[in-house]
Parts: C-alpha cells; structure tokens; sequence
C-alpha cells in the first residue's frame, strides 16, 4: 500500500521489521561477518594497539521528549504543516535551517545532517531506551547506551579521567544503568547541574601525603584478600578508587571562578548552556564520552511557542561549542552528535502540538569523522514521510563508531561467552556521511 | 489454548511433594542435590571467623563485635555453629535484618515510610507466614493498624510523577515480579515474544483489578478499590486478536464478576464516595487466591528468592523469569524447597535456618591455590554477596565500636550524627531506585564517600568506648589482633601482624594517626564491603 502524503497513519508498535537490505549493505555485512570468524570478543594485538592510541572524543547531546525536525532540522516553510516559522541560509549555500537556529546555521560547514532517519518506536518509554543502544537485533540482553559501549570499546583516554561522563539537570550520581549488560563499572560518572560530586574536596583532616599513605594500605588489603578469591568484584572495587582519586586531582573543573564570563555569556547562562560549556571543559580534560542532555522537548502542546523558548537554549551553545572545539583545533577528534528519541508530527494536533514522530526526523553530527556541511538524505514536501533511502538508529551506530576508529569489523562484545555485535547486524555505516 | 493447558498444569500441580521421606532434614537433602551435579572438588567449610562473620551479617545485618568473635573462636563446642544460629534467630536483630532486607527487595528504593517498616517489622518479629503477609499485601486493611503499613506498596507505585498517568500497568507488573517471579512487562500489549508462557491474558488479568485502585486519603498508606463491574476487553497490537478477561491470579482460573443488584431507577443517583468499600472486591480474591500453597509460581518464587538472599544468585535467574525455557539450575531441588517450604506454612525463619545449616551455605569462598575458580551457579565455592547500604552502616558502626554509642534506644530520637550518617550510607550505597539490587555494584560516590566524608572520618576518631579510645590504651603487641578482630572479624596471620605491626612502629611517633590510617584502610578494602 502506498502511504499518500497528507494522511498520516502509523503502523502498530513493537511490529518487528523486516529491514529492507539494500544490495550494498547486503555486501557490507557479508564483507564484516567474514572478518568477525571466532575472535568472540578478543581483540588482534595489533588492533588493541591501535586503540591505545585512539584519541577520539564524543559528546552526545539528547534533547529529551524530541525535538521538532520541523522547527530546525528540515523546516518545510510554506507547507501544510510546514508551522509558522521560516527557514534561513546556513554558512553552506543551499543548505537551511529553522529560523529559530541562526548561530547554529553559522556554523553548519562544521557540520552535517542525516534528514531521512526511520526509526521504530514512537513511544518514550521504549523509544529513548532504543535509540541510545542502538536498537540491535534482539538476543535477549540489554545493550550498553551508545556512551557505556564507546567506555567499554575506547576506556579511557591516556587522561585516566572516568570514560563516560554525563552533564544533566537535576541529581547527579553514578548511573550504572545505561551499561546494560556491560560491567557497571561502565555507567555514566552525572554531574548534577554540572556540580561536582559529593564529597570531591579531599577532606581537610587528611593531607596529600596521608590520602596517598592510606590509599597504599588499603590497597594492600585489597591484594592480600583477592590471593585466593575471585577477582572481579574487587576489580571492579579497585577501579571505582582510582577515577575517585584521578577526579579529586581535578577539582578545578567544577570551579566557576576559572571560567571566563564571555564563555558564559556566549554559551548562555540557562542550563543548557551552562551544562553544554561543562560539555566542553570535560571533553579539553580528555574525558572520552560527554553526554548533555535536556529535558522538556515533548511537544504535544503548543509547539511553536515551546519551540521558540528551547530551540534558541540549544542553539546558542550548541553552535559554541562547534565554534570552540574547532578554533582548538579538537574539532577533527571529537565527534559531536544531537539527537533525540524521534522526531514530532508533521500533523499539527488540536493541542497546536506535534506529537512522536520515528518515521521521518533529523540527526545532526559533526566534528571527528564526519562529513562538513553536508546534508544526507530527504523528507518529501510535506515532511511526512523520508523520500530517499531510510536509515534507522543502527546505520547510525555503525556510522559513528567507524567515524571513531572502533575496527568494527572485528569487534564484537563478548557477553560471558555470547558473542554479540557491537551494531545491528543488518545495518552498516552511511557511507555519505562518513569522511 | 496453551493458556487452558498451563491453568490446568497450574492447578493439578499443588504441592504433592511428599513430606514422608522427611527423616532427612532438609539441610541435608538440599546439599545432597546440589552435590548431585558437582563437576569437580567442592571448597571446604568456612573457617569459624569466616562462619561468624558471615552468619551475622545474614541473620542480624552486620558484622559480630570483636568480643563476640574472640568468644566463638576459643568456644570448643562442637554444636557452637548451631547454637549462635539459634540465638541470632531469636534475637530482635533477626527482624530487623529481614525487615531490610525485604524492603530492599520489594520496594527497590521507591523511598521509605515509617508505617510500612513497621508492618514488616511486626511481620518478622512474629514470623508471620509469607502467605499472610504477602496477602496482608495484597489486601492491606486500613483498620488494622499493625498491619496498615503493608498498602505502602501499592501507595508508592500507585503516586503519580509530575504530568504522568498513574502507572497501572508497573503496578500489576511489579506484584507479578515480586510474588509469583514473574515479568509480564511485554504481555501488556501483545502475548509476549520470546516467552510463550507470558500471554497478555496474563497480564490483563491481574492489571483488570489493579486499574482500579486508588491511593485513599489517610494520614498512613491506605488504598480504595473501586468496584468491578464488567470484564476488561485488550486487543493484541501485533495481531490484532481481541480478547477479554475477569480478574485471575496469572495462570490461574478467572474469577466471575457478580451481577449487581439492579438500581433503583427512582433513587436519587448518589455523589460516589471514593471512601466506600466496593460492592465485590476482585482485590480480594487475587489476595486470597494468589498466595496460596496451590499456586506453584507463589510457592517457587520466594523459595528462589530466599536462595538467592542466602546463597548469592538464584536457581531461576533473573528473579523474575520464571518460564518453561529458563529452568533452574538445580529444577529438583527448587521444587524441594517450594514444597517443604509450602508444606511447613511459609515458615520463613525455619527455612532460613534450614538454608544456613546447609553446607552450601557455609562453603568457603576461598579458592584452592593453583585451581581456578568454578563457575558461580554450581556452588562448588561459596558465592560472594554485595552488602545492603544498611547492612554496611552498621557494620561499619560495630567495627568501629560506635554502635552502641550512636544507637537510639527504643523510644529515643536518633542523634542528628546518627540520622545523616545513615543518610550518607544510603546515599551513596543504595541501589539505583527501581532496581534489583542483585549485582555487586561500586561506584566512584562510594569512594569519594569512604575517602572524604567527614562524617564517616569522625568514626574512628576516639570516642568514649570506640575502638580508637580502646586502642589507645592497649600495649603495641595487641593492637593489630584488635583491629583485625574488630573491623575483619578474624584474627591476623604472621605475616598481617607483622605487615602492619611494622607500618605502626614506623609511625611510632605518630601512633594514633598511624592506627587511624589501618582501621581506616581496613574499612574501605574489599574484605570489608562484602559478605564472603
């Protein structure tokens, strides 16, 4: 049945896809499965050495409920349901942006946007859990979020700083959970509010001298008792102390003072501004993976009003730090991502909302990797549907790790023996966006 | 028609094991089982301060005081293990080590309330049977104000978090998880699609009677019910299929819903008291109906549950996918345990007592030299435990000797120290709210909170009565059998005295900071942080 452009009908949830294998995926997955033969989750030597000297950077910005492709993205001004709003020229002829977006389109030769993502679930409670693993095919296991998986694939950088950081709103803590079925260890390290951590001042009864004394001493326990029993909790026990100790020694990251006020002022001194510059100085302090997110972007009621409050909160710093990372000269390593767990109707409800979109919505990327000023992929003229070839979350994990170096073709994780693809099996990079 | 099959399998297969051969105590058949599929040398019997340790931390939720360890050790009695079993059952620690160990497990840190520790409280303290109190659960009486506390674990679940609906179907989901190990996430929508056994009718069953739940207005958890009158319909989002369904226990039969009598039409239509009790309670049959010694997924639940408490990971595992393609390691001896359990009134402190008489229970966690460690679920070594934050809070208060100073008696306001230390403890070692706390999980807030938090520091700051006072005044050679004692619960070997004994005279001049520097790097090791 052809879907007509002006009614918008979804298809059931939870259906299980067939995805449609284009003849030079086919041949792409054919060429990675032949790589994979029995290396169940070991690396080659050679290829452990590589990754040593992986220096790649993420940071993963998620804008939480989704945000309206239609309001940045891909604006479809003057159409039916095209919204208020018009698109303006970005820093690549021919490429717009939502006019809500303009330090954003300044820097777009730094970046590109992948505009025909499809992907499966429109609801948040399963959708956001997808999207951040990658939707792979289903072997029973929780995947690792896209940060755990990049922790547990590159660890750390040389910095010894915690692998996986995320800078969000309200509590902070240790967030075991995006590491499914990875060790814990592998969790997001939250900085509430861009806070520092409770209890990160070494605390004034105990010298520098004394906290290295003491350290030695109960690490001598830890040997003494771990002679004749298993190993892996007191590794793990052993681990969490030396990020403790590497995160004390930089306490100079949660300090305000240190921070220029015109970096403020640029980045914007909402929360998301705040939190997208602390983005920056972890990822300049050689944190490998920086997740920023926001909450609040779930539409359903007066979209454009919403839209015309956060977009400008993403905009502002978003587009700093492009500009930041590459006047560093960063911008070549550090791979930068914004994405959300679907996109919003085109149908504009009784609510003047947008409601869950997966069937045709934007991801934009850029940095370390990936393609400049580049757009992949099309909507059709109402934006309902994608008009070239889909992509799902899996295309773009495989996408992302390539553009991070991982040597996808051999690596697989291994789950107590089960050797499990790092990215859906079926899917492979999108070649278009790739450098 | 599968459906029809399991209701039938679920109803013939009531607890038939027989408790004729019962000669054996149960210790003993549970250990022959588990014997049955060694695959190679089994670990011998812990040591007495390995069995001290671990005992107290199961049965009173902390480790023994160094004078408790000292007293086991020089007892020459042959039945010592029993008797201190024994005495720690009776003791009022026993109800509160179990009063958190089953609000850890049943609420997954939703948060706290007063009403409902003190309804598991009284539960343990007169080892009441799991059926009674799973049912006082299921069907809490607001009158009943002993008892009352018990609809905290509907009120929790039933609060509704900033714009979302109240979240029915996590409700049904989690009593099937808790009492009968059961996940029916999936089934809500469509029968599952990997677990043929969980059918949405499952699902819709039980969430038929939970839609119609309400948080009362009181000033302790209480709930309404609102009455049932039709059968619920749910279509399948994959196939389409349509079906409905009366309230039932999942796998079992479905109840009738009773016609009501007919309305007066001249009455004048009453404004609905949400206070009223309902007409026909559909709770109250799933209350009576649910745990029941008939119900074979009840019985097999807690019995994999307590296994898991005791014995580090469950024979189902996870907890709460019990289906017919995942059966338990060891499916003779689960049965064995649900049976004699059931068969024994849910007698929880009885088998608890059976579980830690076994040898498998105190199998030592120690590895032979030059083998390697055998894998987890064949028992062959004794399986490490992770510590609830409670469970290390008051360890950490014993081993420090601070226990009894920072106490609060029965009828005392906690002292502020002890109120936000307990808090930190929590704070930093608790699970993520909403999760099972089965895996041994470290985090970077737990050692910044070992390394730096004054509070915590303070502990091993001379006190009256405190292990450092105590320390102070004890000559060079008993220091270090002191410390070990207190925070390991074991004495030293040659070469541990002679390690430490060394870093203290090397410190003489700075004794007590050198002794605070061990007890303190004794503290935060991993001897300390698990049950072994």
């Amino acid at each position: 049945m052809k879907q007509s452009e002006t009614t918008i009908e979804r298809p059931q949830l939870c259906v299980p896809r067939e995805h449609a294998v284009s003849r030079r995926r086919l041949l792409g997955s054919a060429a990675a499965a032949a790589g994979v033969g029995g290396l169940g989750g070991l690396l080659e030597p050679a290829v452990a050495e590589e990754l040593k000297r992986n220096d790649k950077q993420v940071v993963f910005v998620w804008l939480d409920g989704g945000i309206s492709q239609l309001e940045s993205w891909d604006p479809k001004p003057n159409t039916q349901f095209g919204g208020p709003y018009r698109a303006i020229p970005t820093s690549v002829p021919g490429i717009h942006l939502g006019e809500l977006m303009p330090h954003t389109a300044r820097q777009m030769h730094h970046m590109s946007i992948l505009r025909s993502v499809h992907t499966q679930d429109n609801s948040h409670s399963a959708g956001v859990g997808r999207i951040n693993r990658g939707d792979p095919k289903n072997r029973g296991v929780v995947y690792p979020y896209l940060g755990s998986a990049v922790a547990k694939l590159l660890g750390p950088t040389s910095t010894g700083l915690p692998p996986y950081c995320w800078v969000k709103p309200y509590s902070g803590g240790f967030k075991t959970s995006d590491a499914g079925f990875l060790p814990a260890k592998y969790g997001a390290l939250a900085f509430g509010d861009a806070k520092a951590p409770e209890n990160l001042l070494l605390n004034e009864s105990i010298s520098l001298e004394e906290n290295e004394a003491r350290n030695d001493l109960r690490k001598m326990f830890n040997r003494r008792f771990t002679q004749d029993r298993r190993k892996d909790w007191a590794d793990a026990n052993s681990y969490v102390f030396d990020v403790a100790d590497t995160l004390m020694q930089r306490m100079d990251l949660f300090d305000e003072s240190k921070i220029p006020e015109h970096d403020k002022d640029r980045y914007g001194r909402h929360a998301l501004g705040r939190h997208m510059l602390m983005g920056r100085r972890l990822i300049e302090a050689g944190v490998r993976f920086v997740k920023v997110n926001s909450y609040h972007w779930d539409s359903h009621g007066d979209n454009f009003n919403a839209c015309e409050s956060l977009i400008p909160q993403f905009d502002q710093p978003f587009a700093a730090l492009l500009e930041d990372l590459d006047d560093r000269g960063m911008l070549d390593n550090v791979l930068v991502i914004a994405i959300s767990e679907f996109g919003r109707t085109p149908k504009i409800n009784s609510h003047v909302g947008r409601d869950h979109w997966p069937e045709a919505w934007s991801v934009a990327m850029g940095g370390g990797g990936i393609k400049r000023g580049h757009v992949v992929g099309k909507t059709n003229k109402l934006g309902t549907f994608v008009d070239s070839e889909e992509y799902d979350i899996g295309h773009l994990f495989h996408t992302w790790f390539r553009a991070l170096d991982v040597p996808e073709d051999l690596m697989e994780y291994d789950n107590a023996g089960q050797p499990l693809p790092i990215a859906h099996d079926d899917c492979s990079a999108i070649e278009d966006l790739l450098v | 028609m599968r459906h029809l099959v399991c209701v039938l399998l679920s109803v013939v297969a009531v607890a038939t094991s027989s408790i004729a051969d019962a000669a054996e105590p149960l210790h003993r058949r549970i250990d022959q089982l588990v014997a049955k599929d060694f695959d190679g040398d089994a670990a011998p019997r812990t040591s007495d301060a390995e069995f001290i340790r671990r005992i107290h931390l199961d049965l009173a939720g902390r480790i023994p005081s160094s004078s408790q360890v000292t007293a086991f050790l020089n007892d020459a009695s042959p039945e010592k293990r029993q008797e201190v079993i024994d005495g720690l059952l009776a003791s009022p620690d026993y109800a509160d080590r179990m009063t958190n160990l089953f609000n850890v497990m049943l609420m997954e840190r939703r948060g706290d309330d007063d009403d409902w520790q003190a309804f598991l409280r009284t539960c343990f303290a007169e080892n009441r049977p799991w059926n009674q109190i799973v049912g006082s659960i299921l069907k809490p009486d607001h009158e009943d104000e002993q008892l009352r506390g018990a609809a905290y674990f509907y009120t929790r679940r039933l609060e509704k978090v900033g714009q979302q609906t109240t979240d029915y179907a996590g409700l049904t989901r989690d009593v099937g998880r808790m009492f009968l190990g059961i996940d029916l996430q999936c089934a809500e929508c469509h029968d599952h699609l990997f677990i043929d056994d969980y059918s949405q009718q499952e699902f819709q069953g039980l969430f038929s009677v939970y839609q119609n739940l309400s948080i009362r207005k009181e000033k302790f958890p209480a709930i309404n019910e609102k009455t049932m009158t039709a059968r619920v319909d749910f279509i399948s989002v994959l196939t389409d299929e349509k079906g409905s369904t009366g309230p039932r226990v999942p796998f079992g039969r479905e109840f009738e819903i009773p016609e009501l009598p007919p309305v007066d039409p001249k009455a004048k239509p009453k404004r609905p008291d949400p206070n009223e009790p309902p007409t026909f309670s559909a709770l109250k049959l799933i209350a009576e109906n649910l745990p029941s010694a008939e119900n074979k997924q009840f019985r097999q639940n807690i019995a994999n549950r307590l296994w898991f408490c005791m014995m580090g990971r469950g024979l189902v595992e996870p907890l709460d996918e019990f289906h017919s393609e995942n059966q338990a390691s060891h499916p003779e001896l689960l049965a064995l345990l649900a049976d004699e359990f059931a068969a024994h009134d849910f007698d929880i402190k009885w088998m608890i007592r059976e579980l830690v008489l076994t040898d498998t229970w105190q199998r030592s966690t120690r590895i032979r030299p030059g083998s390697s460690p055998p894998k987890p679920k064949s028992y062959r070594l004794g399986n490490q435990r992770r510590l609830t934050a409670e469970q290390l809070f008051w360890s950490t208060l014993q081993a420090t000797g601070n226990l009894e100073r920072l106490t609060p008696g029965d009828d005392e306001e906690p002292a502020e120290e002890f109120s936000e230390l307990k808090a930190g403890f929590v704070t930093a070692f608790a699970s993520e709210p909403k999760e099972a706390a089965v895996e041994y999980t470290p985090a970077v807030k737990q050692a910044l909170f070992l390394l730096n938090d004054s509070k915590l520091l303070d502990l091993l700051k001379p006190q009256p009565g405190n292990l450092a006072e105590r320390i102070q005044s004890l000559p060079n050679e008993k220091v270090v059998d002191e410390l070990y004692l207190s925070i390991f619960s074991r004495l030293p070997d040659d070469d541990e005295r002679a390690a430490i004994n060394e870093h203290l005279e090397e410190n003489a001049k700075q004794r007590d900071a050198a002794v605070t520097r061990v007890a303190w790097a004794m503290l935060t090791s991993i001897e300390f942080a698990v049950n072994h």
